[in-house]
This record gives structure tokens, C-alpha cells and sequence, in this order.
């Protein structure tokens, strides 16, 4: 570990576990909305054809 | 003066914040140095194999070892044509490079490293891509700690990007008088009430605002105890991720519908692009810059014979729908950048080195053309300019100027001219003749063609 070369801030540092739950449950909650509605629909709810944050592996993008 | 000591000496303006290397100019190449400091990290890097995935993967800009001491790594990068900063870009372009900024930290994470620094500089366009160009801002992850690149990230990406949710594009600016991203104190002052109610919104910044504020005058003695899990980290940035990607912006154009609303029929645009085109391959230019170029719709018709060109306009929507068309057409070679030509971009950062000007960057690039096409009646009536000093501006950076004059009988140009009233006289001097005389001081005129059906006169210039 390298020293930082900036202040990364404390207040930032100590609120983002606070923020990172919250975040969980944001995430978690709209799994479960979805799949609610997957469950009620007849058509299934499919994901809109946008970018996703995960990488797959077997993509090249270069 | 002495001899400056160290390899600063000869170290790119605006690399000196990160003491892992530095970025230096040698022999017109672009290089990077790796300090001893940062080889454990570099090395791990290399070996485990994750330069060589995130480079596969399009997320970082590839680069070749090309020397190694005991005192320093030189790397070579692959060259960016021409770099636009962020206080450049039109929304969708920021909120990509927030996506990306995220796409890499959760991939780094997973792979056990974590990008010690997230600022909007560490990302550049090329070839119509946001791409992460600091090969340096990897550091390895300490399991369950937290992201101390958060608070920048947030700066630099997401309270810019909601900023303009509420109060449109223009509030981007402020990327320009803040490099190092917009303060939190500032974003949560300018944000409407109603923002709270997004928890997002609420979390991470008003919240984070408020922690900073509380914590301010204090160094961190508590930091080392301070744990976020990696699964709720992982968790935080897929759900900032997919806040951003739903961020939209509202705002009427002034621009964007230029071609279907005004001053062409179809047979004039057509003669004004084949005529271009056919000036451009007659003469082989390679590089061209289009200054107010629009959404790029002319650029389009010959930019396949380019290897880029540089499209800028003042209108943020007109860029934002030009790099809609770039991501959409896969236009490789377009280079989109927000561009008030009455207030350019000027020079930033310590010494004013550390952030170049736009006439700079241009200067250096020395594109073949620059074309100007149904714009100087916008600098010299709106602009008040006079024709000679728009003259001696486009004498600067390309040997070849393609350039249309409107004369006193186009609507737009008596429409600038009646919102002028009483001072309407003073633009006498708005001719033909005036304008060919002092643009002669700096050019010679090649061509000169009438746009058929238009009041339109399209010359090629070339510098004397």
C-alpha cells in the first residue's frame, strides 16, 4: 500500500460504510421488486439493452 | 538559473501529483516513468496478469515496456490523437466516464487491486470510447477497506452529473473553475430540496457532505479500524453504477435541430458537402477541426477518408447528440468537444501548465484544415469581432481554412443584424469585399464557389 498523494477525507471514510449499506439495500430491494414483478407479469421484465458494470471474462474489447 | 536537479526536468505539465511516475515527452513521444516507489505494485500488476485483462477488455489504454533500470520503468502508451478535459464533454460523455470509472473499480476489486484515485483527467476519448489512461492509479486491495477514491469520485462524477439533472448542462462548467471536482458544500447548496427524497441522492452526497463537514478539522487516527465489507462495497458501486446510468438531463436546444429548421434546402447542403469533400480528397487532408461543427453532420459526409476529426460546438445538446451518433455508428474518428470560440478553454492548474488551452492543444495538433462553415457571421455580429482578427485566429493552427460567408442577404444574417437596433451601422463593414481583403492578409483564396439557392459564398483558403 502506497501513501495517498490526497486527503481521501475523513467524514467520507467513516460515512461510507453507512453509505455502502444503504447501498446494499437499494440493490437488494430492487432485485427483489424485480422479481416480484417477473412473477406477477406474464411477459417476463426483460433488462433493458444497456452496458453492465460486470465484465465478461470472454469479451474483447480491445 | 542552476540546473534543475532531478528527472522532473523533463516531466509532461501536468504530471507531478502522483509520486508512483510521471509522464514525460521524449522525442515527440508520449512515455511514462515508473518511480521505484510504485514497482512492487507495477510488477504484481504485470505478472497476475491484469494489465493484460484490463487492456483486453478496453478499460485501460494499452502500453509497451519499452526500458527498464533499477532507477525507473519507461512505458510507452498507445497515442490519443487529441485529449478533450472534462469540463469539455457534454453529459452522456461524463456519465460514461463515470461508468467506466466504476466498471474498472469493481472489476479492479474483484481482482484484488482498487484505483487509488478516481479523477474525470484519468479518462480520455478515443475512438469514440471513454478509456482509463493513469496505468499508475492501481494499488492493491486491504480486504473490507474502504474506497478512499470515493470522496473524489463524487466530486469528479456524481455531483456534476446531478447537478445537471436538475439545473441542465451549462452547470458543467463548473468542472472548469473546480479541477480538482466540484466542492460537496457547494453541490449540496445548489441542489434542490427534492433531492433528499432520492436515497442515492441523500447518501451520497448529502450525507457524505455532512460527515465532511462534521470531520473536517480532523486527521484520520480512526481510519485504520474503519471496515467496508467488500460485498457491500461491490454492492455501493453497482448501485451508484445503475443510479448514474438512469441520470438524465433536460434542456432545449438551441442547435440541435439546426439542419431540419433553417437556411438549406436539401439542394445547397448537398453541393455545400460534396464540395468540401471534394476539396478535402483533392487536397489528401487527413486531420481537420470543425469549429462550430454542430452535431457533425457535415464532418460525417467525408470523415471516412480521415484519420480524425475534431468536431467542437458551443451548445452542449449539439455535442451530446454528436457523441450519441459516435457511440451509435461507431464514427471512430470523431472527436466531440463543447467549444465557445468567443471564450475558449483556457489554461489551468498550477503555473497554468497543468491543464492546456484549447489554442494550445490545437497549436500542438496542427490539424490540415480548419473549416468554418456558417459560423463567422456568429463571431463578428454576435461576437462584435472584427474580420481581421477572426482571420489572424484561423491563421493559427492549419495551413488550409475552408470557410462560408453569408452576406448581408441571409436571413440569419439580417435577423443578427435587426437584433443589433441602433447599432445596426456600425456593421457597415459586414461584406464580401471586406471580408475577402482581410482575410487576404493571411490567406491566399484557392476557391471561391457560390452555394446555389443560398446567399452563401464557400471558399478554400490557404495560408500565406
Amino acid at each position: 500500500m502506497i501513501v495517498l498523494y490526497f486527503d481521501p477525507g475523513l467524514g467520507a471514510m467513516l460515512v461510507q460504510a453507512l453509505i455502502a449499506a444503504a447501498a446494499s439495500v437499494i440493490v437488494f430491494s430492487k432485485n427483489v421488486k424485480a422479481k416480484i414483478q417477473n412473477f406477477f407479469s406474464n411477459k417476463k421484465v426483460e433488462k433493458p439493452n444497456q452496458d453492465s458494470i460486470n465484465i465478461d471474462e470472454d469479451e474483447n474489447n480491445s | 538559473m542552476r540546473t534543475i536537479p532531478n528527472s522532473f526536468s523533463n516531466n509532461h505539465s501536468s504530471s507531478f501529483r502522483d509520486p508512483s511516475g510521471y509522464v514525460f515527452v521524449d522525442n515527440n513521444v508520449l512515455k511514462r516513468a515508473v518511480l521505484p516507489k510504485y514497482f512492487t505494485q507495477y510488477n504484481a500488476l504485470k505478472s497476475s496478469g491484469f494489465y493484460k485483462k484490463v487492456i483486453k477488455h478496453g478499460l485501460l489504454i494499452p502500453h509497451n515496456e519499452s526500458k527498464t533500470t533499477k532507477e525507473c520503468i519507461e512505458l510507452i502508451p498507445e497515442e490519443i490523437p487529441f485529449i478533450t478535459y472534462p469540463y469539455e464533454w457534454s453529459f452522456s460523455q461524463l456519465k460514461d466516464a463515470a461508468l467506466h470509472t466504476l466498471k474498472l473499480q469493481k472489476y479492479a476489486v474483484s481482482n484484488g487491486y482498487v484505483l487509488k484515485d478516481a479523477t474525470a483527467f484519468n479518462i480520455a476519448f478515443h475512438r469514440g470510447n471513454p478509456i482509463f489512461i493513469d496505468t499508475l492509479s492501481f494499488d492493491f486491495y486491504t480486504p473490507d477497506s474502504p474506497w478512499k477514491a470515493f470522496k473524489m469520485f463524487v466530486q469528479h462524477f456524481l455531483s456534476p452529473l446531478v447537478l445537471a439533472h436538475y439545473h441542465g448542462p451549462t452547470i458543467l462548467k463548473l468542472l472548469q473553475t473546480h479541477i480538482d471536482g466540484i466542492p460537496l458544500s457547494l453541490t449540496t447548496s445548489l441542489l434542490p430540496r427534492k433531492s433528499k427524497l432520492n436515497p442515492t441522492i441523500l447518501t451520497n452526497i448529502h450525507l457524505l457532505a455532512k460527515a465532511e463537514r462534521k470531520y473536517k478539522n480532523q486527521t484520520d487516527k480512526k481510519t485504520k479500524k474503519i471496515k467496508v465489507k467488500k460485498e457491500r462495497h461491490l454492492n455501493h458501486l453497482d448501485a451508484l453504477y445503475s443510479f448514474i446510468q438512469g441520470l438524465n438531463v433536460n434542456q432545449q436546444t438551441e442547435w440541435a435541430n439546426y439542419y431540419e429548421n433553417i437556411h438549406y434546402d436539401d439542394t445547397a447542403l448537398d453541393f455545400k458537402k460534396n464540395q468540401i469533400s471534394e476539396w478535402i480528397s483533392y487536397l489528401d487532408l487527413k486531420t481537420v477541426v470543425d469549429i462550430g461543427g454542430n452535431d457533425g453532420t457535415m464532418v460525417r459526409s467525408f470523415s471516412h477518408d480521415l484519420d480524425f476529426a475534431i468536431v467542437g460546438d458551443i451548445d452542449e445538446n449539439a455535442v451530446d447528440l454528436n457523441y450519441q451518433k459516435i457511440k451509435e455508428q461507431k464514427d471512430a474518428n470523431i472527436i466531440p468537444i463543447l467549444l465557445d470560440i468567443l471564450q475558449p478553454t483556457p489554461a489551468l492548474g498550477f503555473d497554468n501548465k497543468e491543464r492546456f488551452s484549447i489554442i494550445n492543444r490545437l497549436n500542438k495538433c496542427k490539424p490540415d484544415s480548419t473549416l468554418a462553415l456558417a459560423l463567422i457571421h456568429h463571431i463578428s455580429l454576435s461576437g462584435n469581432v472584427p474580420f481581421l482578427k477572426i482571420a489572424e485566429f484561423f491563421a493559427r493552427f492549419s495551413n488550409y481554412l475552408i470557410i462560408e460567408f453569408p452576406n448581408r442577404d441571409d436571413k440569419m444574417v439580417q435577423l443578427l443584424l435587426d437584433q443589433k437596433r441602433d447599432f445596426k451601422n456600425h456593421f457597415d463593414f459586414y461584406s464580401e469585399e471586406n471580408f475577402e481583403k482581410d482575410f487576404c492578409v493571411f490567406f491566399d483564396i484557392k476557391k471561391r464557389v457560390a452555394i446555389p439557392k443560398s446567399n452563401r459564398i464557400l471558399y478554400l483558403m490557404e495560408i500565406i
